[in-house]
């Protein structure tokens, strides 16, 4: 370490050289990065040109609006929009500057305080700070009146535009040790799909606002996102323009605190980057002993013994450990609730969808195997006859049962509860539980007669080859589904049309009963087959 | 221990040698595995005694592991027999049944439920055999005792290093205390000190009398460990006997190996880049 100390004085004294030197290798590496392909250049001529266009009607706007009653909501949501935008990018594109990436300047002798406001000024270049810039200063217009709000304007305008920037930074650098971890690598792969549905969430939101038209809940939002920075800038020069000194004085403060913890932040994170190059030893080894009693919890408590409780209890902690299994029953637990519910608020709306919720979950079962990747070995030793078989399949149509049906239950009362239509619940549930009964005896037969690898080191869902077999395997069991419980649907259609309303409830025992003879039926049907094929199973779900 | 004696329908042939009478606790007859068209393995014949320390030796690419997945029940053969413990392993139910209660693999290449930890491994493991679940407990416990891995038994299989995750796989393998035990590659990419908490476990459990089948191409582990060895190259078993038959005049089984699959030829081609190491003139 005594390298470092000596070199310390020329360092200091050459500080006010460093911003520049990172300014013109960001530009050009920016230049270089052009030259490679003349395709390169024309997109980023063109992006160039869509931002600016765009940025200039958004500045075209934010000054048509001021003097509206809605301006000063409008400008501080959409100041707000664009943090989160800031924050949620470097998730998407980690690696999108080399000036910023701390691993390439671990090597140098370089003192954090102006590493961190030289990586800062730097990464101030750029389109994306632009089209903040021009964000800020339109969202400032919109709003300023009178000179105490145009002096907490030229304020702002740098203020929003270095949150921005530092906010995005920061979470970019802590994510380099995240993302070198396994536990962060499970995470990404679980944040796409939260940020998918995060949108989905912003657009029924957005839809409902349409319907009402009420431009209040604008203000609303407003009065909470304009004390989050960076927006709290803009709403100071808002508060100035009214008068209220006190309160502009108070969001602009919150906006500098807001840059300075960033900045800290920042920086404890490029320091220990480069002190603590190894994330992947850090990131595993604080994961010691959490739960002593970890290998009989309560959830082995709840379950019966044997082989049955072994199956269910390895499968509930994958649906929770393993990213890719985990991401599946996410999204299909929002898909499952979000749309019967959705529907539930449109006029049109009926408790019939719950049974939407029962088949996403059955869906679940489908490529039983894939999800244990080669370790299925591990099970296939153990399986030497049918009956091994019969009880390794039925143990996994418990655990999706155990979610599947409260989760159902849960939907359709909810439903209910928004839609109406209490007393058709009992048909509901008939027919639900039917056809969870009709897609687990489906998972079934795909498991067995189907499977195909899950790759665990990548993105990607499906091995190369198996996406035909896999998209077949799953749409065909969309159909199949439904189709397998036409009887019992054919009689509910006989009893309403023919006015029996009456007998309805009898759907729910026959539903039932249907549900476990199909499922029965599959398990009896496809357990010798499974004993016979494991060799084959284990190479179909061990390629990729 | 098998108990089922040698029925007799099996005749060794080529490179087969003689049995010493006890019933064999693997016999291979003319087995055949083909890729597409490549032949992974080439119409092999083995017998491999009951209670010994055996080294299967080959070159990588050998067919080392096709053949091990084959004997045990992981890979089928395009023909020929093969029988673990006197039961055929790819007949009936019935057989394959007592095959699989009798055999412990560690394999090469397939992962474990790496998201469970490795305490719930071994506790998963053992119940999907059908033991006793306080008994599996308790064999867990020692297991974890003498692998060295109590102190990482409730972190994640998938932040184990090579040599926790050999040591937890040999773990699983042992806890239904099997008669014949397979293991690919033990000792590839293993710390030596696991490698020694490995080869002690496995020394205390063939003096018991259990049969241990191990692939590697490190000779020198294979010398130190094995009584027993089976060469093999090219998709063929080159050699099957007592490490001091397979050794022959060699001095060491490294020098036989060599001789076996006919690499010192290539060895010497070496002579052919005679420039390497020779003068360096000026190059500027």
């Amino acid at each position: 370490m005594s390298a470092p100390a000596t070199a310390g004085a020329p360092t200091a004294a050459a500080e006010p050289s460093l911003t520049p030197v990172f300014v013109r290798l960001k530009l050009s590496l920016l230049r270089n990065g052009l030259r490679q392909s003349s395709g390169r250049t024309a997109a980023f001529v063109a992006s160039l040109v869509v931002v600016l266009l765009i940025a200039a009607f958004m500045v075209l706007g934010f000054l048509l609006l001021r003097g509206h009653g809605a301006a000063g909501a409008v400008a501080v949501l959409t100041t707000g929009v664009f943090g989160l935008g800031w924050a949620v990018m470097p998730l998407f594109l980690p690696s999108g500057d080399e000036t910023l990436d701390p691993s390439r300047l671990v090597m140098l002798p370089l003192r954090p305080q102006p590493l961190v406001r030289a990586l800062l000024v730097a990464s101030l270049v750029g389109t994306g700070p632009l089209f903040t810039l021009c964000l800020a200063v339109g969202a400032v217009a919109a709003v300023a009146h009178g000179t105490a709000a145009t002096v907490t304007a030229v304020l702002a305008v740098p203020l929003v535009l270095m949150v921005c920037v530092a906010l995005s930074r920061a979470i970019a650098t802590a994510n380099v040790r995240l993302l070198s971890s396994r536990k962060g690598r499970d995470m990404a792969l679980l944040s796409g799909l939260l940020i998918a549905l995060g949108i989905q969430a912003v657009n029924f939101g957005a839809q409902a606002l349409g319907r009402t038209g009420d431009l209040s809940v604008l203000d609303t939002a407003a009065s909470v996102v304009g004390w989050l920075p960076p927006a709290s800038a803009v709403a100071a020069v808002d508060s100035a323009a009214d008068g209220d000194l006190v309160l502009a004085g108070a969001r602009l403060l919150l906006a500098v605190v807001a840059l300075a913890a960033l900045l800290w932040w920042w920086r404890r994170s490029l320091v220990r980057l480069m002190v603590e190059p190894d994330g992947s030893t850090i990131g595993a080894a604080p994961d010691t002993v959490k739960d002593p009693a970890a290998g009989r919890g309560l959830l082995a408590r709840l379950l019966p013994g044997g082989r049955t409780g072994a199956v269910m209890e390895r499968c509930f902690r994958y649906i929770w450990r393993d990213p890719k299994t985990k991401a599946a029953w996410v999204s299909a637990l929002a898909v499952g609730a979000l749309v019967p519910l959705f529907n539930a608020f449109q006029e049109n709306g009926s408790v019939y969808w719950a049974c939407f919720a029962s088949g996403m979950l059955g869906l679940q079962m489908f490529n039983q195997f894939g999800q244990d990747s080669s370790a299925f070995w591990m099970v296939a030793q153990t399986i030497a006859s049918p009956a091994d078989a019969y009880a390794e399949l039925r143990d996994r149509a418990y655990v999706m049962a155990a979610v599947t049906v409260p989760f159902t239950v849960l939907v359709a009362v909810g439903t209910a509860a928004v839609a109406g239509g209490w007393s058709q619940l009992p048909e509901v549930f008939g027919l639900a539980f039917a056809l969870l009964g009709a897609m687990l005896a489906l998972g079934v037969v795909v498991s067995v007669r189907y499977p195909y690898s899950i790759p665990q080191d990548s993105h990607r869902n499906v091995a190369p080859g198996q996406g035909g077999m896999a998209i077949a395997a799953i749409f065909g069991g969309m159909f199949a589904g439904p189709l397998l419980c036409g009887p019992l649907i054919g009689l509910l259609v006989w009893l309403r049309v023919s006015g029996h309303h009456g007998l309805l409830w009898l759907l729910l025992p026959l539903g039932v009963a249907y549900g476990a003879l199909l499922l029965w039926g599959a398990l009896r049907l496809m357990s010798g087959r499974m004993a016979r094929r494991l060799p084959e199973i284990l190479a179909a779900v061990s390629k990729g | 221990m098998p108990d089922q004696a040698f029925d007799g329908t099996f005749e060794p042939t080529g490179a087969a040698p003689e049995n010493s009478g006890a019933a064999p606790a693997v016999q291979v007859e003319g087995v055949w595995k083909r890729f597409g068209q490549q032949i992974a393995v080439n119409g092999i014949d083995l017998v491999l005694p009951a209670g010994k320390f055996i080294g299967l030796v080959g070159p990588n690419g050998a067919g080392k592991t096709t053949t091990l997945s084959m004997i045990t029940g992981l890979l089928r053969p395009d023909s020929g027999r093969i029988r673990v413990a006197g039961h055929d392993v790819w007949r009936d139910p019935e057989s394959v049944a007592r095959v699989k209660a009798r055999i412990g693999i560690l394999p090469e290449g397939l992962r474990l439920f790496e998201r469970l930890s490795g305490r719930e491994l071994l506790a998963y493991s053992g119940r999907l055999r059908g033991l006793p679940g306080a008994e599996v407990d308790k064999r867990a416990t020692q297991l974890l005792d003498v692998l060295d891995l109590a102190g990482s038994q409730h972190k994640l299989v998938v932040d184990y290093s090579t040599g926790m995750r050999k040591k937890i796989g040999l773990a699983a393998a042992l806890l239904h205390n099997p008669d014949v035990l397979f293991l690919d590659e033990p000792f590839e990419g293993v710390d030596p000190v696991s490698a020694q908490t490995i080869r002690g476990v496995l020394e205390r459990y063939t003096s018991s009398g259990a049969t241990v089948v191990f692939s590697s191409h490190v000779m020198e582990l294979v010398e130190s460990l094995c009584d027993w060895v089976a060469v093999m190259a090219g998709g063929r078993i080159r050699a099957q006997g007592p490490l001091a038959e397979v050794k022959g005049s060699a001095a060491t089984l490294q020098e036989a190996f060599l001789e076996l699959v006919g690499a010192h030829d290539r060895a010497a081609a070496g002579d052919s880049l005679d420039w390497l190491g020779g003068a360096r003139g000026d190059r500027s």
